[in-house]
């Protein structure tokens, strides 16, 4: 468009421009309320710590510090955390994808006795929030002597009713000839699983790995009870250890509220149809 | 389901013994897990909850339900919990509602920038209670945080009758991109001639909201409420990271008593009654949601 043109608005064009920017002004209060407190992380985990009670929303001066020391300090092993992290998340994930993946299965494809039965006893699961039967798990785990681990982190959350669910939802688009002409052709139930119904629930499964990931990389609880020693610490409980005695440490809890937040919302950016989809199903269950 | 029942079943053919196991041996490792970890401690915890236990757990002297009748609701501190509790989820899920309504009809038309204040107003998701308790507490803080550095106080934002509202802000920003994605679908799934032939009759915009958006959208809202009011009632690490791990009576919620119980007082069995009431509210509600449900589909 040259400039000449552009001049040449015409008045409907113009006031088209001034409404959209209209309603874009009407959102301004509610982005600040949800960028606001992000934006001032980042900002006090940069800021010289002199600075950090006199920061207002930017930072007038930047350095690396707290980041270098989230990494680098011997007493607060941030790396450590992170992978303890990464390993339980990505396990628990491929867990539910497989257990799910194996129930949703039998459940669609198979019929035997006390199906019913057992599909409700799945269902059943939902109505019971997860902290109303902490406090027996941790006495299970305790008395296995499983606190301290990483396993005491994944092997309670390798599946879910919300995974089951959601394969199955997939499982029934399936056309009903698919099972049968695969059965004609002698391709066995465990085949049938891995080389046409996993590979055909792709979606279903992006969804459930992205939210299970999410949910395993946010959780904070479980964690809490059931490790106390830095080896086998995850992030979420990592960075909340930390408290706010000086500005020293302030910047670095931000620093590492920061570096906690990024797989987060790598997650939600590059897997935002995924996780969304997750979470439409995954919100019946509290 | 796809129902198959009607054509003719074929000629019994006698299955082999793997063939009748084999739909269990899929089914066993979830099960399996569920046995371990969500029947058991299911049964365990009510179990517990009517007996006095040791500092490790274990059952010592069957009471019956003295520790709901006596050690519970006996105490004034009890009900003062359950009351906190529930004007917290009563606030959190008012709030998380409302500003998921207005974020969804902020976005609801298409303009430019319309995507980004989308993609913003669901970010609260993907983000953690415990890494947003954090950021919140240096926000919070009572010299220099970001609150009294822009009001030029110095409110212990943390303390007092702060607390509460604090706690609550909090949980109301993380549940806001629940409630935003939530209800931008019920407002995306309204047909759009009822608005066209409304515009005809010369309706204007709040008539239009009153008239056709909410009334079209209230089986969205409630779903979108019983969720809040699940998830409201599940709150922990706001409490305890903000709190300093001492809330007082306003902000002591059923979680955080539950492990406060456990793990700062060493009584599992009132961890257990707790935790016994905790799951027969949300059973209640998830009734409640069922039944309305139900009912909604016959209109």
């Amino acid at each position: 468009m040259t400039a000449e043109s552009r001049r040449k608005l015409t008045r409907s064009q113009r006031r088209r421009a001034l409404k959209n920017f209209g309603n874009f002004l009407l959102n301004i209060p509610l982005l600040l309320i949800i960028l606001v407190p992000l934006v001032y992380t980042v900002s006090i985990s940069l800021v010289n710590p002199d600075e950090v009670y006199k920061t207002l929303l930017f930072p007038h001066s930047i350095q690396f510090g707290n980041y270098i020391n989230a990494f680098t300090n011997p007493s607060y092993s941030f790396l450590r955390y992170i992978i303890n992290s990464f390993v339980v998340s990505t396990s628990v994930m491929l867990c539910q994808m497989v257990t799910a993946s194996m129930a949703a299965f039998a459940f669609v494809f198979l019929r035997f006795r006390g199906r019913r039965i057992l599909f409700l006893a799945v269902l059943a699961t939902m109505m019971v929030p997860g902290e109303a039967t902490i406090i027996a798990n941790y006495l299970t785990v305790a008395r296995w002597g499983w606190t301290n681990s990483l396993h005491v982190l994944i092997v309670p959350y390798m599946t879910s009713a919300m995974g089951i669910f959601l394969l199955r939802q997939s499982y029934m688009t399936f056309p009903g000839e698919l099972k049968e002409a695969s059965m004609i052709d002698g391709c066995s139930n465990w085949r049938f699983l891995i080389q046409i119904a996993v590979p055909l629930s792709r979606p279903a499964l992006g969804a459930l790995g992205a939210y299970v990931f999410l949910n395993t990389w946010n959780q904070y609880m479980w964690p809490l009870l059931t490790t106390d020693s830095d080896a086998y610490r995850t992030v979420q409980v990592g960075i909340s250890m930390l408290y706010d005695i000086d500005a020293q440490s302030m910047g670095l809890m931000m620093a590492g509220v920061v570096i906690v937040i990024i797989p987060s919302l790598s997650i939600f950016v590059f897997m935002n149809k995924q996780l969304i989809n997750g979470l439409m199903a995954g919100a019946v269950k509290g | 389901m796809v129902k198959n029942t009607k054509r003719p079943r074929p000629m019994k053919i006698k299955k082999t013994p793997y063939e009748i196991i084999e739909p269990y041996l899929f089914l066993l490792p979830a099960l399996a897990v569920f046995a371990v970890f969500l029947y058991y401690p299911f049964g365990r915890t009510i179990y517990l909850s009517t007996w006095v236990t040791d500092a490790l757990g274990r059952p010592k002297k069957f009471v019956g339900l003295d520790n709901y009748t006596i050690r519970l609701f006996g105490k004034d501190a009890f009900w003062t919990s359950l009351v906190s509790t529930l004007e917290f989820v009563g606030v959190v899920a008012l709030g998380g509602l409302i500003i998921g309504m207005i974020t969804s009809l902020l976005t609801y038309n298409r303009y430019k920038g319309s995507d980004f204040c989308a993609a913003v107003y669901a970010m609260p998701v993907a983000i953690a209670s415990a890494a947003a308790s954090m950021a919140f507490r240096m926000i919070y803080h009572p010299t220099g945080g970001l609150l009294n550095n822009l009001f030029g106080t110095q409110i212990n934002f943390l303390g007092g009758v702060y607390q509460f509202w604090s706690v609550a802000a909090v949980t109301i920003w993380l549940q806001s991109g629940i409630n935003f994605i939530f209800i931008s679908a019920g407002l995306k799934g309204v047909p759009t001639e009822l608005y066209e032939s409304c515009s005809i009759d010369g309706a204007n915009y709040w008539q239009k909201l009153f008239h056709i958006t909410l009334p079209s959208i209230s089986p969205t809202l409630f779903f979108q409420i019983i969720i809040n009011i699940i998830n409201a009632f599940q709150s922990f690490s706001q409490v305890k990271l903000l709190t300093n791990e001492s809330p007082n009576s306003s902000t002591n919620l059923i979680v955080y008593a539950i492990w406060h119980d456990a793990f700062r007082a060493q009584r599992f069995e009132t961890a257990a009654a707790r935790s016994v009431i905790l799951f027969l509210i949300i059973l209640v509600i998830t009734l409640i949601q069922f039944s309305f449900e139900k009912r909604s589909v016959n209109y």
